[in-house]
């Protein structure tokens, strides 16, 4: 068409491409219009070929493209997104916010800050500016968060009729409640209640009392210090036992005690931790365990023995005797040692330690053991003259006392006898907490009115009229004092997800006896009150409103006030008691839960599937039992005990644990739920059932008897049983050069012995240069206790999931961070080398050479990191880790697991928007937290200086009680992490491997005296 | 002849004289016939049968995909540290299989074996069906199979290059390019036999219409004359010549995936020689499986004689060896490097937990094939059959004992795990044959699955000196 136009008129301008074109010759005029001159034909055309032309072709496909377009829905459904009408003025979207408040386990109190995105909470750190925490936090209170976002939190009040449950109002509620408490006439009412840790929930409770005559408290801890306390008051007067100044001990003799795990608290950890640094100036400390199972308090001793737990008082006397240098031929070392085959090398060892380092040594008895122990381990500490060791000023307070056993036996004997007419439970499941031979849940159903106000349906709930949901503590007001011349702040982070009410609010509208009393200011304007109050006695120079700002921006207040010191010891108390004779049957040692606690934590997911620090299994609780016992029994892992104390019975998994005395079977507290939502309803046993409420004087030690039991039971763990007969298979971790170990003695003599020594690598090719910061981490193998706050502050901080029982057996958890446990030694004497171990950031990183697609790759400051989106899932990167701590999501976990209770809404607002949430099919690992390197870089630009190292601090340093985990520049020579890399005891796990890992580990010291 | 025979008194070959390639001196008509046959006779019922059990498994195969598709790789029994398990076992066993074929077509071509024309075609369509199959394992054994695209390097605006570091990119190049080369080589030779049956189709009814069709169209216009022959024989010759270096290749890059990880046991430099050795071991092992009984069923036992069988187990005498020998060198070399980490891993393989499986492949891949030092033994053909077995199933194994023994248990002895495969590892496993099955047995009934013109080649009247009308006995 366009050739015949331009066939017919000249071209308005002469642009010509060759001689014969300028001359005009017809050929080439011609052939000009023809591309393929020769033999092609000219009347090609395609619209004769063709009805839709070359436009309308266009039109169409950009219309088919449109509508496939159209057609296309969004991968997974993203929610609506609703911007801010009007913007809240403290909240920029993208910049967290910090609260200071606090948080509570039953019977712990740690002060906080709360980190906020957006208005929700999704962090929880330790308050820097708190004297004594100091900012770390332990793992309980990190995943207590889980509990606010929990799909399965009571929502709104609930009305029972024996176990089954309608909605109800609180208006319906309060006025029952009301009705029933002004109807009291003779009867009794009953507030049972987990320790009160809040002088002002102290008012409330007292004020409600004084309002309804007949009504009384009865406070409680399932795992309290009452067999300690009672003996402090015996053998040193005062209340309660004062805690330890662990930090200025040199000796400390553990009897029976985990004060490094399920005893210990943030404090205890911090404090040892700082006799056992490299780069302090003190020297370390020295520990001996005496111990029957095998603890992590055992597995961190330089020494440990084991003993009976029953047999501790005759150990104790006798040490007492060896150290007042009497004889008693009943209590004598040798003999004890004799008796129970302890070593008598290193009794001599412990004793000539002892004697040695008199104000300095300390002999601690565990919270399990009876009265009679604690007693003759005070006498010890008063022989030794270690009297100064004890931190009065720190000495707890009690603001409602425990109560005696007797009261209960009383308000139960009441109960069924129909003289109380209301319980209230406030936030306590005692029905899953007491003994049954006490008989409370039976007797519950004699009172008139049962009311649990709780934030999780539980045992107590299950038999209670109403169940009333209150605040969780993100939520709540409130006051806490758990030590002298402390005062915490609680203060709300967000509004109430559900219709909860604040637990001190419901009883101040029951105070008032009017349900329609009750609004959200009820309580605040009541603790405002009280801390009017407070104000003057400080004698502060600034007005109160002042005061109570900067109360709530610190999340705390102090002031001096005075503490007794510790009283002359008391002899007499030695004389009084009751001596206690080991049997030689079975013992069952009821211990605490390390990971959910009294119980309260069975529905957290992160804590279930936290691996037990001692025997690495997830979701269970177990017979832990010696390999003597065992084989005595004819039992194998995984087969079942039936274990009888009187007419008590439960029967247990079985775990051969390394280490247990024999003639023991450990068996922790807390599983065996009945009614703790998907999560944590019938996760392992309730050795409970064992207790007896009449054995009060030795509440956790049973002489039991124990046969096999037909069936078995998976145990699930992390780490493959370790077994001591292949020799090939012993001391792996030595002989690989995992772990590198030295003892402290010699450190302390000349550094150099405890020097790492390893080949002369060679690189062939030229490394690369890392100009500016370089990250890298250091971990102190003495600091770490192996405690495992970390861990659970990693899945916090990265959106780590829950991956459930079955498939941490299938060996795929996902957990970014693992605490590894090497044995040496035999099954029954092991010594035990732990190792934190997560992703090395190698500078020749094994991973990075095999991803076909480049989905992980090196980051200009030395980060070995992760694009989820480029991954494709072939797991060769896995593969070739030698550390194997690459981490695949053989699923998409919030779907799969536990039903997909975890992809429920409410529980979404949980993830740190700063971290990607893994689809199926993607390798994840440790990214040391780069969403905080980023948006510390992101400050130093907007303040136009330099990144510094210091600057960043990682989730898993930030809690580490014993500052074990060290972060930082390694570029910068002044840095923390540079003194590491540097220092004599500094290694590389497999550094032959050549990985050139970025993750210093310094040598396990033994301070053994060899 | 028979004089010699006399005078020797010895049963047993005569080495005098070239053995025939085709016994029983058949004519040219004859060969077409035969081979012809299955195709345009109507299948029988054991075909059928057997199709409809090979389709069954497939069926499962293609279901067990589908719910590791929609679910995740979780419902294998993979984990971590055992990232790859039978996925991976089962791939590097398939494209092991697949290395017959283009040995016996390419290799032995280029040597001029003659024997080898009367099971080329098989072998090649069989290397065809087991890259098919083994293919699939890698592209849906990853994560997000949604994804291979990530896999080639193709310019985007996201401007992430693939990682040419990665053994596996090298898989994608070696494995696509040994299947697209080996599909070359065999449609090539498969262009006159087309034209073959493309003659031979004189039906009037619509079936024969369609064959004729797809033949035609297949047979690209061939019309036997001599200028299409002398074209043939150059491209047939070039791409032999294309396809020897990757015989080698393939397993070779394969095995690149263990040996250039850092692995204990995977980290060594003979696995290139020793995989490729073990790849041609399982391969004959599979021809010589399914081929005794196409042999039989289609009457062709003068076309694949008892003594092709028998160069094909000597093959496999000596690719066995080979691979034992490798095993061994395996353990001295991890003796010999001091390195104790190495050592654990050799030494675990044999007598730790997974013992049984390494046993099974020390039995079956280097004691079996030791029986065909006997004559006998190597030219009966129940023997062989159940030999051949034996072996896959060692090579199955051997790449099971490496896989997994590895994985299991390597450096921090607190990440050793255990692996435990699922129902769908086995269906993928069992389905894989099924799938091959399918594959070789539609092959089977719509294609020549001996060489027609190649076969005719070797026959004593294609000699030039041949005189017509003399010679038969």
């Amino acid at each position: 068409m366009d050739n015949n136009l331009q066939q017919t008129q000249p071209p308005a301008t002469q642009y010509w491409k060759s001689l014969e074109e300028l001359a005009g010759d017809p050929a080439v005029l011609a052939g000009k219009q023809h591309e393929f001159q020769a033999g092609v034909t000219d009347d090609f055309d395609p619209q004769a070929m063709s009805g839709i032309s070359r436009r309308k072709f266009l039109a169409v496909l950009g219309a088919s493209a449109a509508f496939t377009l159209a057609s296309c829905k969004a991968y997974r459904d993203q929610g609506k997104i609703v911007p801010y009408n009007k913007k809240p003025e403290e909240i920029l979207p993208g910049t967290p916010n910090y609260y200071a408040s606090t948080v509570t386990t039953h019977g712990e109190a740690c002060s906080v800050l709360i980190r906020t995105r957006e208005g929700r909470p999704v962090y929880l750190k330790g308050n820097p500016d708190h004297p004594v925490t100091q900012g770390k936090i332990s793992s309980h209170f990190q995943a207590s968060i889980m509990a606010l976002y929990n799909p399965e939190r009571v929502a709104s009040p609930l009305k029972g009729e024996g176990g089954n449950f309608s909605p109800a109002t609180w208006q319906e509620a309060d006025t029952e409640i009301i009705a029933a408490l002004k109807a009291l006439g003779g009867k009794k009412a009953a507030l049972v209640v987990n320790r009160v840790m809040s002088p002002t929930t102290r008012q409330v409770l007292d004020s409600l009392m004084a309002a309804y005559p007949g009504t009384s408290v009865y406070s409680y801890t399932l795992y309290n210090e009452s067999a300690r306390d009672s003996a402090w008051k015996k053998t040193h007067g005062g209340n309660a036992c004062p805690p330890i100044k662990w930090h200025e001990a040199d000796v400390v003799v553990a009897l029976e005690s985990d004060f490094l795990g399920a005893e210990g608290d943030i404090e205890t950890e911090m404090r040892y931790a700082q006799r056992r640094d490299v780069m302090g100036d003190k020297p370390f400390n020295r520990l001996y365990a005496v111990e029957g199972p095998m603890s992590l308090t055992g597995m961190n001793a330089d020494y440990r023995l084991r003993l009976r737990p029953d047999a501790q008082f005759e150990f104790a006397m006798s040490l007492l005797n060896e150290i007042k240098g009497a004889s008693d031929a009943e209590y004598s070392l040798s003999s004890v040692a004799k008796k129970h085959g302890l070593s008598e090398s290193v009794l001599k060892l412990l004793v000539g330690d002892l004697k040695a380092n008199k104000g300095k040594a300390l002999v601690y008895a565990g919270s399990r053991l009876p009265e009679a122990v604690h007693v003759v381990a005070n006498a010890i500490n008063d022989a030794l003259g270690s009297t100064g060791l004890y931190h009065t000023a720190e000495t707890p307070v009690e603001h409602i006392p425990a109560a005696t056993p007797e009261q209960w036996d009383a308000l139960v004997s009441d109960m069924k006898a129909g003289n109380v007419g209301v319980v209230v439970h406030l936030d306590s499941n005692p029905v899953y907490h007491f003994p049954a031979d006490l008989g409370y849940a039976e007797a519950l159903g004699k009172v008139g009115l049962v009311v649990s106000l709780t934030k999780e349906h539980h045992e107590t709930a299950q038999n209670s009229k109403y169940v009333l949901p209150i605040h969780h503590d993100l939520e709540s007001w409130n006051d806490y004092k758990v030590r002298p011349g402390i005062q915490l702040l609680q203060q709300p982070v967000i509004q109430p997800l559900h219709d909860s009410r604040q637990q001190e609010a419901a009883l101040l509208t029951w105070i008032k006896g009017d349900s329609a009393a009750h609004n959200e200011k009820l309580y605040y304007d009541y603790l405002v009150g009280a801390w009017k109050q407070l104000h003057p006695k400080l004698n502060l120079l600034v007005d109160f409103q002042t005061f109570w700002n900067s109360a709530l921006h610190d999340g705390f207040v102090t002031y001096s006030e005075s503490t007794p010191g510790v009283g002359a010891f008391k002899g007499a108390a030695l004389s009084g008691l009751k001596a206690i004779k080991p049997g030689s049957d079975m013992l069952v040692v009821l211990q605490r839960g390390f990971n959910v606690g009294d119980g309260q934590f069975a529905d957290n997911g992160w804590l279930q599937e936290f691996p037990h620090p001692v025997t690495k299994v997830v979701w269970d609780n177990y017979a832990a039992i010696s390999p003597a016992t065992a084989k005595e029994l004819g039992l194998r892992n995984d087969d079942q005990v039936e274990v009888t104390v009187g007419d008590r019975k439960v029967v247990l998994p079985v775990f051969i644990q390394p280490g247990t005395v024999d003639k023991v079977i450990a068996v922790e507290l807390g599983y065996g739920r009945e009614h703790a939502g998907t999560i944590g309803t019938k996760v392992g046993v309730n050795a409970g059932v064992l207790r007896s409420h009449k054995q009060q004087d030795n509440p956790w030690l049973y002489a039991a008897t124990a046969v096999k039991a037909s069936g078995r039971h998976h145990l699930v763990t992390t780490q493959t049983h370790h077994d001591f007969n292949i020799p090939r298979e012993q001391d792996l971790h030595l002989k690989r050069k995992i772990i590198h170990e030295a003892s402290y003695q010699e450190y302390a003599k000349d550094p150099n012995s405890a020097a790492f020594h390893g080949h002369h690598l060679v690189n062939i090719t030229k490394m690369r240069e890392y100009e500016g910061v370089k990250w890298a981490m250091a971990i102190d193998a003495n600091k770490c206790t192996g405690c495992g706050s970390c861990v659970i502050a990693c899945n916090l901080e990265n959106n780590v999931p829950i991956v459930g029982p079955e498939q941490v057996d299938r060996g795929r958890e996902m957990q970014w961070m693992r605490i590894d446990r090497y044995y040496s030694g035999t099954a029954d004497e092991p010594v035990v080398s732990q190792q934190v171990m997560l992703c090395q950031h190698c500078d020749n990183a094994p991973c990075e050479v095999v991803c076909p697609v480049n989905a992980t790759n090196h980051s200009p400051d030395g980060l070995n990191q992760m694009a989820y989106n480029r991954c494709v899932g072939t797991r060769y990167c896995s593969n070739n880790c030698p550390y194997k701590v690459r981490r695949f999501n053989f699923f998409d976990y919030r779907d799969r697991f536990a039903k997909a209770l975890y992809r429920k809404d409410v529980h979404q607002l949980i993830h740190n928007p700063e971290v990607t949430v893994r689809s199926r099919g993607v390798m994840e690992k440790c990214t040391f937290c780069v969403q905080r390197i980023m948006y510390a870089r992101q400050e130093a630009i907007k303040a136009k200086r330099d990144l510094k190292g210091s600057d960043v601090v990682v989730a898993c340093q930030e809690v580490c009680p014993s500052d074990a985990i060290i972060f930082g520049d390694a570029n910068d020579p002044e840095s923390k992490v540079s003194q590491y890399r540097k220092h004599v005891t500094g290694y590389h796990v497999l550094e032959e491997f050549n990985a050139r890992p970025n993750v210093t580990y310094v040598a396990t010291l033994r301070n053994t005296h060899a | 002849m028979q004089v010699a025979n006399k005078t020797n008194a010895v049963e047993g070959p005569d080495f005098s004289k070239e053995t025939p390639v085709v016994l029983s001196s058949p004519s040219f008509h004859d060969i077409t016939e035969v081979i012809s046959r299955p195709i345009e006779s109507k299948a029988g019922m054991k075909w059928y049968i057997a199709l409809a059990v090979a389709v069954s498994l497939f069926m499962l195969e293609i279901f067990c995909w589908g719910i590791s598709f929609y679910y995740g790789t979780g419902m294998w029994g993979n984990n971590i540290p055992v990232a790859w398990a039978f996925p991976i076992v089962n791939f590097v066993f398939w494209i092991g299989i697949g290395h017959a074929g283009t040995l016996i077509s390419a290799i032995l071509f280029l040597f001029r074996q003659k024997w080898r024309n009367g099971i080329a075609r098989f072998a090649e369509g069989m290397t065809i069906f087991a890259v098919m199959t083994a293919g699939l394992f890698p592209l849906f054994h990853t994560g997000r199979p949604w994804l291979p695209l990530y896999l080639f390097p193709y310019p985007n605006k996201h401007a992430v290059w693939t990682n040419f570091l990665s053994p596996l990119l090298w898989d994608v190049f070696a494995v696509s390019t040994y299947f697209t080369v080996s599909l070359c080589f065999w449609y090539v030779g498969l262009i006159p036999d087309f034209a073959t049956l493309r003659d031979r189709t004189l039906g009037k009814d619509f079936i024969s219409k369609v064959r004729k069709t797809v033949y035609s169209v297949l047979s690209l216009g061939w019309r036997f004359s001599n200028r299409h022959w002398r074209h043939y024989e150059r491209v047939y010759l070039i791409l032999a010549g294309v396809s020897t270096p990757l015989v080698l290749s393939v397993h070779t890059i394969v095995s690149f995936d263990f040996a250039v990880a850092g692995l204990p046991g995977w980290h060594t430099t003979i696995f290139p020689p020793y995989f490729v050795a073990g790849a041609i071991f399982s391969g004959f092992a599979m021809v010589v499986t399914v081929l005794v009984f196409i042999r039989y069923i289609f009457d062709m036992e003068h076309i694949i004689t008892i003594d092709t069988l028998e160069k094909m187990n000597k093959i496999i005498l000596l690719t066995g060896t080979l691979v034992g020998y490798a095993y061994g060198m395996e353990f001295f070399i991890a003796w010999y490097s001091g390195n104790i980490v190495e050592q654990f891993a050799f030494i675990n393989r044999a007598f730790g937990p997974y013992a049984w499986a390494y046993w099974i492949m020390i039995s079956c891949n280097v004691i079996t094939p030791q029986i065909f030092w006997f004559r006998n033994l190597r030219r009966s053909v129940p023997i062989m059959f159940i030999a051949s077995i034996f072996v896959n199933i060692g090579m199955w194994f051997e790449r099971y004992v490496i896989t997994v023994t590895t994985l299991v248990r390597d450096f921090l002895p607190s990440s050793w795990g255990w692996y435990n495969p699922t129902l769908v590892d086995f269906g993928l496993l069992i389905g894989s044959f099924g799938m091959f099955f399918t594959l070789t047995l539609l092959f089977v009934k719509f294609m020549p699955v001996v060489a027609i013109s190649e076969v005719k080649g070797v026959l004593a009247q294609a000699k030039p000196h041949h005189h017509h009308g003399g010679g038969h006995e």
